[in-house]
């Protein structure tokens, strides 16, 4: 170690710059296998897969993405003087491609990705400024169904992947935004108290509430709004003496919702939470969040969005979700622990045997037991290959024989 | 669900944040216990005492599911927490203030101004509604000296009864902003332990209320 007096000002750590991490043997596999369980699951539904570059025009984000997520990202100038950004996200990626190269369909398109994306997220924050996202979108489907394939779709893909207890949050874009329309909130009053629900500010809801005239209905269902949870049962509890159009509608679309995911078996990890508080400027119709009691952030999120692809001159509905592949590595080795190295047999081989041990190695390869054979002679490896023959020990099973009697035994022990 | 993390902000907060949490009866909180213990388990929950600014840090991260923290902290913190209840205690004003005898304090702006400042975050916004030329100087305690010395022109301060302002020389020119203590909760503890969540909330407001309308008595 150096001290601090003589290491250069400004030096990184390990010279590796904040918020990105190095994935070493066993991480980084674990997080590649993370991603395959997903994409796997996402084929198996008939996502089809595809990948879009890490950069985007800032222009095209712009024409997705509000203020606020534009000013986190990493931009930079193109040699033409085009402002460019590494992308925050790949919804809008997605759109961009089927507005411009998909348009004709077949819809409704089902398609998948998985990849990095980076926000400049302040220095030292613990927050990491790269992360893996794999994701889905279904795009021109218009009805309920496709939202409740979305959500079964992430929460099968999620166990598939080894993430336990699960808890899936459903709410609705329109809810909240409808109960201000109803509530007859002047503009001002109605700005305010939506910048205070975005800012999960609940005392400034409040207070932004006492000063008007909004009708208790509304009053109460607002300062109650992070509580507005649970069965089918809670959406009539608030549609007592509503009247906003607005809010009527996204509570029965929450209803038939619920009967689409009591058809897909997934009820017993879904609540309904009309206090989502999600991008309303982005989401137009059912929203979700998946959560773990193993970690603090969501593991995954989604919703209606139906008019950002008309931002890309395609008016095309479209909803998807987005799964957080290190929040969710990091909640199951918050659970169950880093689980062990895959194990990689050692063979070693004695002078005038190395074609042997090649042999040998070819074959256990081919039965789909990992091995590493050693350069030079002399080793003591879990398997030595001799010119009289095979010994070998691993997993506390000993044995010796020829070749093919090796690599049957050892395949048959491994994992 | 039980089983909640709470952090508790040291300082001028802590006893009182104690004091709440026993008399909402969510919790047994001996406060001198934390000088030798820095985390200690209450029933199924445990309490944990940190700096009042780490307070949103364990709370966004998932450290802890619930804080209690001043908004002043809030408002210097980017930190993405909900914060449920506003606990009216540790009342507290940020204000500008002048030295005495300046132009300032007789409510003449001029067009320049260096303001120190222990809150740059609050600072950075107050000033942004007005256009003025401001120089905006990061100290982190004592900012009251930094007028005495000629460092700045006036202080942007955290006040509760005003005296250390006084005692200075210096006299309050405007508010910007009032804070007390807030109970702030981690986005998944509120999805995943909703009720453990809702019921600390409702009984901490609760108890809140009853504790001013008694000192009010």
């Amino acid at each position: 170690m150096t001290g601090l007096d003589a290491l250069p000002p400004g030096a990184s750590v390990r010279g590796r710059a904040d918020g990105f991490a190095d994935y070493l043997v066993g991480p980084a596999g674990r997080r590649r296998l993370l991603i395959d369980r997903f994409i796997e699951t996402f084929e198996a539904w008939g996502y089809g897969f595809m990948v879009t570059p890490l950069i985007e025009p800032l222009d095209t984000i712009a024409a997705g993405v509000g203020g606020a997520r534009q000013s986190a990202l990493f931009r930079f100038m193109d040699s033409d003087g085009a402002l460019l950004a590494l992308v925050g996200e790949r919804t809008v990626s997605v759109a961009r491609v089927v507005a411009t190269q998909l348009q004709e369909g077949p819809f409704p398109l089902r398609l998948c990705y998985a990849g990095s994306v980076l926000r400049n997220q302040a220095i030292n924050a613990g927050r990491r400024r790269e992360s893996l996202q794999a994701g889905c979108e279904l795009v021109g489907a218009g009805g309920l169904a496709a939202d409740a394939e979305c959500i079964a779709l992430a929460a099968s893909a999620l166990e598939r992947g080894g993430v336990e207890h699960i808890q899936v949050d459903v709410g609705h874009a329109d809810f909240i935004p409808g109960l201000l329309d109803s509530a007859g909130l002047d503009a001002t009053a109605r700005e305010e108290v939506l910048g205070a629900l975005a800012r999960r500010d609940l005392v400034a809801v409040e207070s932004a509430l006492e000063g008007t005239d909004a009708a208790d209905v509304e009053r109460r269902l607002l300062l109650a709004f992070p509580t507005l949870r649970g069965g089918r049962e809670i959406l009539e509890t608030a549609a007592g003496g509503l009247r906003g159009d607005r809010s009527q509608r996204a509570l029965q679309e929450l209803a038939q919702l619920w009967d689409l995911l009591d058809a897909h078996a997934i009820t017993d990890r879904v609540h309904l939470d009309l206090g989502a508080v999600r991008d309303w400027d982005y989401y137009t119709g059912p929203t979700f969040e998946v959560f773990s009691v193993d970690s603090g952030f969501a593991l995954g999120s989604g919703g209606r969005y139906d008019t950002l692809l008309s931002r890309f001159g395609a008016p095309l509905s479209a909803t998807g979700f987005v799964l957080h592949v290190d929040r969710c590595h990091d909640s199951i080795v918050r659970r169950a622990g880093a689980p062990p190295a895959p194990v990689v047999l050692q063979v070693s081989w004695e002078r005038e045997a190395h074609a042997g041990a090649l042999e040998l190695a070819r074959g256990l390869r081919h039965r789909g037991v990992a091995c590493a054979c050693d350069l030079v002679s002399g080793g003591e490896g879990d398997v030595q290959v001799g010119t009289s023959g095979v010994r070998w020990s691993h997993a506390g099973h000993d044995g010796r024989g020829t070749i093919d009697a090796a690599v049957a035994a050892l395949a048959s022990r491994a994992p | 669900m039980k089983g909640l993390r709470i952090a508790l902000p040291g300082g001028t907060l802590f006893e009182s944040a104690c004091g709440l949490l026993n008399a909402a009866g969510v919790a047994r909180l001996d406060p001198a216990r934390f000088d030798r213990e820095l985390s200690i388990r209450d029933g199924d929950d445990v309490y944990v005492k940190v700096r009042p600014t780490d307070v949103p840090v364990y709370v966004e991260m998932g450290g802890c599911d619930c804080g209690i923290v001043g908004k002043d902290v809030l408002w210097e913190s980017s930190r993405e927490c909900y914060e449920l209840a506003d606990l009216r205690f540790g009342r507290c004003r940020l204000v500008l203030a002048a030295p005495r005898d300046s132009p300032l304090a007789r409510g003449e702006w001029p067009q320049a101004l260096r303001v120190a400042t222990k809150y740059p975050v609050s600072a950075r916004r107050f000033f942004a509604a007005r256009s003025l030329n401001v120089v905006l100087i990061r100290l982190h305690g004592s900012v009251e000296l930094a007028p005495l010395t000629g460092l700045a022109d006036c202080v942007l301060d955290i006040t509760a009864t005003g005296r250390t302002l006084a005692a200075n020389n210096l006299v309050e020119v405007v508010e910007a902003g009032t804070s007390t203590a807030r109970l702030i909760a981690n986005h998944a503890a509120l999805k995943t332990r909703n009720e453990s969540v809702g019921g600390l909330a409702v009984a901490l407001r609760r108890a809140a209320s009853e504790r001013l309308t008694a000192g009010a008595a």
